[in-house]
């Protein structure tokens, strides 16, 4: 049985926090009327503390349901226990497995694996697969597993109807193969300058598809 | 104007002075002034030239002032003539102009209404963090808290004499305040099975309508507390509720994108409004003032052949406003300009224009005779979730996501 691909709550830390965020996305989802839903890890999570998050994601009525050090098998436990439910999305944003400790094989199924959940859940629904972050100064395996993941993702989930898959690693190796501390201040986590230049193609992408179909823009003159 | 300088500033002066004689060879000036003011000695370095340097900082500084201040008077300018000052303001005319004339904070949480008193010079504010604010909107001051929904406020309104108020929440209760002396929570009523949405009272204060998000309308007697009537038929959660001016209809817009009007006698649906493509969000009964302008907008002869209305406007999440005659249940005219989900509508009291906020974070002001956006304000850092015109008084009020509630007055 593949770990990164079997939901489960993640083993709890004394204090409970993991429960308690999980059980306020739930009550989020419920009240909130959500247009675009964003799961993951911290990556996600960190992103709605930035003035970068209240300037792009928060006018297209995002929620947030990132909890850090989250893993595949986490994020599929969430959103098969009440954080997909109860909201009807136009677009749901998914980016976990980076803290995945399986082969690359076994998180990219984990991974499909979510996208299949979501699906399930909201079958209207656009789903955005963003492409896992290179990591760490200097080239090393983990960045290459990250890699391979994002090659078996692009393969299998391209053809799906309505997903998106969408590499936003871009420009964050420097030619010489190092990463900078001003994109990534630990070489895992994104910086203020960081996100907006990672996540730009997302904030593109999203502001597309939330206004398909609208008719174009009637620019009202205004004094 | 009469300066008085400090013991210290004038042994200052007295150097500087000193110096300045020293510098420009005033030798015998110097040495009286040193005897008359009791200062032996060479005079420091550092008094050197002090005396010219605030000479000329002074006129230097005069200058700046003079410089600033016909900016000013030009800003000012451009900004009081652009519209009529206070005292031209005509109330059929006046709207809301920047920047804001308070901005009142208190909230810990999203602000979901704001509305004015129908007599005092007050306004109350509901908010996601389950209470309600009660403000001075001419001096800006916090007056006071109601506390005892336990979840988040979702709307508000008074009654004709402004002696009650009532309030709906996510909590799933409706609840009566005494507005007059005690401000206590007077009752507080269950029924409906899902958060509360909406909440407004009947024309003669005896009756109040909510709608909620387990699609129901209900209307429930003032006195007793009792629902007396269920009004059903919406396919999703209602998002607000508006009577009529003469109490014989109710409006009410919901996620099923319809607004539906319903005749309160027999509690039947009497029109179904089909053409917005998203959840509606808000909805507002135009004045009588407003039926010329609006008809006019739609093309019609105002002598012959015009539309009779009851009109309605609508707010959308698909960004538009639309204008309907109930009577026939046509949508006359759409105003597009939002960039984002209407939240709410109001119509000016002049009936002229029609006002809007908006999740795009501003106000619009729409001339309802030429159906285009006359004023655009940035009203708020985040969502502006809620707005109210007052009747007679020259002042705006909107509510917002950023916890903040602005008072604007109108010129």
């Amino acid at each position: 049985m593949n770990p990164a691909a079997t939901p489960s709550p993640k083993p709890d830390t004394e204090d409970g926090r993991w429960m308690n965020i999980h059980n306020r996305y739930v009550s989020e989802a419920k009240e909130k009327e959500p247009e675009v839903i964003m799961v993951g890890d911290s990556l996600i999570q960190y992103l709605e503390h930035l003035d970068y998050w209240n300037r792009a994601f928060a006018p297209m009525h995002t929620l947030n349901f990132g909890i850090g050090g989250d893993m595949t098998q986490h994020v599929l436990w969430r959103i098969l226990n009440g954080e997909l439910d109860n909201v009807k999305p136009k677009v749901v944003v998914i980016l976990v497995g980076t803290n995945n400790s399986e082969s690359a094989e076994e998180v990219a199924e984990g991974i499909l694996e979510i996208v299949r959940v979501t699906r399930e859940k909201q079958p209207e629904a656009y789903i955005v697969l963003l492409s896992l972050l290179p990591k760490g100064y200097l080239p090393n395996p983990l960045r290459d597993k990250n890699e391979s993941i994002n090659v078996i993702i692009r393969e299998k989930a391209q053809a799906m109807p309505k997903v998106e898959v969408l590499n936003i690693g871009q420009g964050l190796v420097q030619p010489d193969g190092t990463i900078s501390h001003h994109d990534m201040y630990d070489y895992l986590h994104l910086t203020n300058a960081g996100y907006e230049k990672a996540f730009e193609p997302l904030a593109e992408l999203l502001q597309q598809l939330l206004s398909e179909g609208e008719p174009e823009q009637d620019l009202t003159p205004s004094e | 104007m009469k300066m008085v300088l400090s013991q210290r500033q004038r042994e200052e002066l007295n150097k500087a002075v000193a110096d300045y004689l020293s510098s420009n060879g005033y030798m015998e000036a110097l040495e009286a002034f040193k005897r008359d003011a009791d200062m032996p000695g060479e005079v420091e370095r550092k008094y050197g030239g002090l005396l010219e340097k605030k000479w000329t900082s002074v006129i230097r500084l005069q200058k700046k002032v003079m410089e600033l201040e016909s900016k000013l008077s030009e800003a000012e300018k451009e900004f009081i003539e652009g519209a009529p000052t206070r005292g031209k303001r005509s109330p059929g005319e006046w709207i809301p102009r920047p920047p804001e004339k308070h901005c009142l904070t208190g909230h810990r949480a999203p602000v979901t209404k704001v509305i004015f008193h129908p007599v005092f010079s007050l306004m109350v504010s509901a908010s996601e963090d389950a209470t309600l604010k009660v403000w001075d909107f001419e001096t800006g001051e916090y007056e006071r808290t109601l506390k005892g929904h336990t979840d988040s406020v979702q709307d508000i309104a008074f009654d004709q004499t402004g002696k009650l108020l009532v309030s709906c929440s996510a909590d799933m209760s409706i609840k009566l305040w005494d507005f007059q002396q005690s401000y206590a929570c007077l009752k507080t009523m269950h029924g409906h099975d899902h958060n509360v949405s909406s909440v407004t009272f009947m024309p003669g204060g005896d009756f109040i309508v909510s709608s909620s998000r387990d699609k129901t309308i209900k209307m429930w007697e003032v006195a007793n507390g009792y629902c007396v009537k269920t009004f059903m038929g919406h396919r999703e959660w209602v998002r607000l509720v508006r009577v009529y001016q003469d109490g014989s209809l109710i409006a009410s817009c919901s996620n099923d994108q319809t607004v539906r009007v319903w005749v309160v006698s027999s509690k039947e649906c009497k029109v179904e409004l089909r053409d917005h493509d998203h959840v509606i969000e808000c909805i507002a009964w135009a004045p009588e003032s407003a039926h010329s302008a609006i008809n006019e907008a739609a093309g019609a002869d105002n002598k012959k052949g015009a539309f009779q209305g009851p009109f309605l406007a609508s707010g959308s999440r698909d960004k538009t406003i639309k204008l309907w005659d109930v009577s026939t249940g046509m949508c006359l005219f759409t105003l597009h300009g939002h960039d984002n989900w209407v939240r709410g509508v109001v119509f000016h009291p002049g009936g002229k224009f029609l006002l809007s906020a908006s999740d795009d974070k501003t106000l619009r002001v729409w001339d309802l005779r030429n159906k285009r956006c006359s004023k655009k304000l940035d009203a708020h850092q985040h969502f502006c979730t809620s707005i109210d015109f007052h009747k007679t008084h020259p002042y705006v009020v909107t509510g917002s996501v950023d916890q903040t509630v602005k008072v604007w007055e109108c010129r």
